[in-house]
């Protein structure tokens, strides 16, 4: 049936004029721009770190640079005056007071004494507690309720008769505040939460008196939380009038106050963070103001987490899912089948399209982070880099990115000529790409994530504090060699070709309404 | 080459959307020339050309279009044009490089491409609207850079489906010229139609086809004998219909008589319509009053929508 003035084109030809024409329509596809969000997402991290430390730099700088050496030099415990002295001026100064309520000490614990003057005509004395603890705990304790007089070394009360509010126990009554001893535990206590708490003691006769000693429960080897917060001493000639001779707040609460201050200082590459606490160093860093070191390993983590796991395998969805059923509801995929070329190379023109769309997206967004990730960095440790290797690096970050359009592009080519909507076949998709880590080890090979996370050049960085599980989801299985894992995907690849090439041959044009 | 070689050929073939029968058992044997595809809206005129186009794939039965199979595209596109009925075009498609686009898959080269669009623009006289975009033309000019497309590589089998559909006169008469001289070249321009008259005249032969099934099929004068010997239909007026009636059953051609319900007409159906004048003007003779036959199907359409219609 061949013609001879018809030209007969390979079929290679046919399949790069198919790419050549679908090219345009996956690079700008409305519906897939989000796609060029994902793969830009690293390289704008990258920058927007880069750009803020290289801001952060030039301010630091125009305060003046310090010398590295004298850097390390600052030792804990020098003082602000020192420091200063041999630094000079920090490029940045910060101080805080920061102040707070603490307990004034009692002197000996837990024994308060108040001191009359003039001395007061007694009779009857009263201990009235209206704060009982510091604890907040609403239980007085008093160990002993000593009275003297003017001269007197004397306790008045030793003895004497006692009252007061209802004892916690029968053995902890009022006559143990005035036995004269403090040292039998918390039997040899007066205790009450009997409220109005009170204490009365009965001196037999009235008589001077011009001091008091209250001895509270730490006296008596309690926690001074226990001790009488406050409390009043009332004395009265004939039981019935009572005159108010002390109030005291018991120990009473002073501001603590702490001086904080920061100094920074800069080299140009470190930054130095010195603590002061109240004048003297209390902590020191001193860290280059970008750790190339640490950025690489956080590129590790982002490429393998977020760029491998997400935005290739959402970004290849977008771009192959469609590459037929996008046609088919724009009616417009009769006219490929009216063009003398094989449904396969129809499949491989538009694979070829998608590919080189997403190596070209998700490669550069690779290379554009890359880039962002080294360019602030220092001169010196670039040049380390390259010479360790940093070029390998690079040539396989890339390679793992397109790879991974490779395999996750036929797999959504296959899924999106079986199915049409993309949510449940990417939800099953995803979850078996992110539990391969703990299944059997044939299994794992059916995974493009277990090819690509062999492939990178740099482990990524798993913190120790990460569960068990998440441990095992995320990281990445025994790898394999490098030409294996190549290999490997490549097969993987090359079997959802032909079950998508399956599903070509036997697809028919079916826009909904026929006549 | 032999004649089947020739000819575009169905054998037994039927397809299905689901339980819906889209042909049923179609057998036909195309020789080239203008073959117009006879149908309303839904006979199935749209599922045989998208099965002789490989678009669709039947269910039973087997197609060749001139010896090829529509299963390979690669060999079967190469001599064959379809102009479809889906009114869409790529969005980036001016109406030039919706063609040259097309022409580069057939492994002309660009300049060559070029050409052949430039040229099948020309004939279907879209040379000033060729660097606009195809979304942004009217419903006519989409028809016709769709025609174009399918004519652009020269193809022995020209597919067009409803291709006269929303052309003006002018082009109309234009475009049916380029079918005549298509088929004199000895190629094979199948269009299809809902419209009898509109292909009636242009066509070599004749394919009527209702809900899935062909109903008539030929050289356009063998359909039209075809529907000679179906059974035609009369509506009689007469003062005594069902003395008329009784005496019209008597004669062998007449298939049915349905008496309107006046008594004063009825509606007879006949095999033989010079026998039917025969037996009308002899009972006249007889002294019964006749008072006018109408035939009730004498336009095509008509008799199209009771070849097809009436069962």
């Amino acid at each position: 049936m061949v013609r001879p003035d018809r030209p007969f084109p390979t079929r290679a030809r046919q399949t790069w004029t198919i790419a050549r024409i679908e090219l345009r329509r996956v690079f700008f596809a409305r519906h897939s721009f989000w796609v060029y969000g994902l793969a830009l997402l690293p390289a704008v991290i990258f920058f927007g770190h880069g750009l803020e430390a290289k801001i952060r730099g030039e301010r630091l700088a125009q305060r003046g640079l310090a010398v590295p050496a004298l850097l390390d030099s600052v030792r804990e415990g020098e003082t602000l005056d020192e420091v200063k002295e041999r630094l000079g001026a920090p490029a940045r100064e910060r101080w805080s007071v920061r102040s707070r309520r603490v307990r004034r000490a009692t002197g000996s614990a837990g024994t308060t004494t108040h001191a009359i003057d003039p001395a007061v005509e007694a009779r009857f004395v009263r201990l009235n507690i209206t704060n009982p603890s510091y604890s907040g705990e609403p239980r007085a304790r008093i160990y002993e309720f000593e009275v003297y007089g003017p001269q007197g070394r004397e306790n008045l009360a030793f003895g004497r008769p006692a009252t007061g509010s209802i004892p916690c126990s029968p053995a902890e009554g009022p006559e143990k505040a005035v036995n004269g001893s403090v040292a039998g535990g918390e039997q040899d206590r007066w205790c009450s939460y009997d409220w109005p708490l009170y204490l009365q003691v009965d001196l037999g006769t009235t008589r001077p008196v011009a001091r008091f000693v209250v001895k509270h429960a730490s006296a008596g080897g309690e926690s001074d939380e226990s001790d009488t917060r406050e409390f009043n001493i009332q004395v009265s000639t004939d039981g019935k009038v009572f005159t108010t001779v002390e109030t005291s707040s018991g120990a009473a609460f002073v501001e603590e106050r702490t001086e904080y201050r920061e100094l920074i200082y800069f080299d140009g590459r470190r930054q130095a963070r010195y603590l002061f606490v109240d004048g003297r160093v209390d902590n020191r860093s001193v860290r280059p103001l970008l750790d190339f070191e640490e950025d690489r390993a956080i590129f590790a983590g982002i490429f393998q987490f977020f760029y491998l796991r997400l935005a290739v395998f959402f970004g290849c969805l977008g771009l192959f899912m469609y590459l037929f059923s996008g046609e088919m509801s724009n009616r417009t995929l009769h006219y490929w089948f009216l063009v003398p070329a094989r449904r396969e190379v129809l499949l491989a023109g538009k694979y070829a399209a998608g590919l080189i769309a997403a190596s070209v997206i998700f490669g550069g967004g690779a290379l554009l982070a890359l880039a962002a990730l080294v360019w602030p960095q220092d001169p010196v440790a670039i040049q380390a880099y390259w010479n360790a290797g940093g070029l390998r690096h690079v040539f396989w970050y890339t390679t793992a990115a397109v790879l991974g359009c490779v395999g996750y592009g036929s797999v959504f080519l296959a899924v999106g000529l079986y199915i049409r909507n993309p949510i449940v076949p990417a939800a099953v998709l995803l979850a078996w790409e992110g539990a391969a880590g703990i299944l059997p080890h044939v299994l794992q090979k059916a995974s493009i994530l277990y090819y690509l996370q062999s492939l990178c050049p740099v482990p990524a960085p798993i913190e120790d504090d990460v569960p068990t599980l998440i441990r095992l989801l995320i990281a990445p299985a025994a790898p394999a060699s490098r030409p294996g894992a190549i290999l490997g995907l490549l097969l993987l690849t090359a079997f959802a070709l032909w079950i998508a090439a399956k599903a070509v041959r036997r697809m028919q044009i079916s826009y909904g309404s026929e006549s | 080459m032999s004649a089947e070689g020739q000819a575009v050929v169905f054998e037994e073939v039927s397809k299905f959307y689901g339980e819906v029968l889209g042909v049923n058992r179609v057998t036909l044997n195309i020789p080239p020339g203008i073959t117009s595809l006879v149908g309303p809206n839904g006979s199935g005129k749209t599922t045989l050309m998208n099965l002789m186009t490989g678009l669709i794939h039947p269910d039973h039965g087997r197609i060749l279009v001139r010896g090829l199979s529509p299963r390979d595209p690669e060999a079967l596109m190469r001599i064959t044009g379809y102009a479809t009925q889906y009114d869409t075009a790529p969005r980036w498609a001016t109406g030039f490089t919706f063609l040259t686009t097309s022409l580069l898959l057939f492994g002309y080269e660009r300049r060559e491409a070029e050409e052949k669009a430039w040229k099948a623009l020309e004939r279907l006289g879209l040379t000033e609207a060729a660097n606009r975009k195809v979304a942004a033309y009217s419903k006519g000019m989409r028809q016709r850079v769709r025609l174009a497309q399918a004519i652009a590589h020269d193809p022995d089998v020209l597919v067009l489906d409803e291709p006269l559909n929303g052309l003006d006169p002018l082009v109309r008469a234009e475009t049916i010229d380029l079918f005549r001289a298509w088929a004199a070249q000895g190629k094979h321009v199948i269009l299809s139609s809902h419209v009898l008259q509109e292909v009636d005249v242009i066509s070599d032969q004749v394919v009527l086809i209702a809900n899935g099934s062909i109903v008539a099929e030929g050289a356009i004068r063998d359909v039209r004998e075809e529907i000679d010997e179906h059974p035609s239909q009369y509506l009689v007026r007469c003062r005594h219909a069902s003395e008329v009636a009784s005496l019209l059953f008597a004669e062998a051609h007449v298939t049915e008589i349905k008496l309107n319900e006046d008594g004063m007409g009825m509606l007879v159906m006949t095999r033989d319509r010079q026998q039917f004048a025969r037996s009308l003007a002899r009972i006249a003779l007889d002294g019964h009053r006749i008072d006018g036959v109408v035939p009730a199907d004498e336009n095509v359409d008509a008799l199209y929508e009771y070849l097809i219609g009436g069962e």
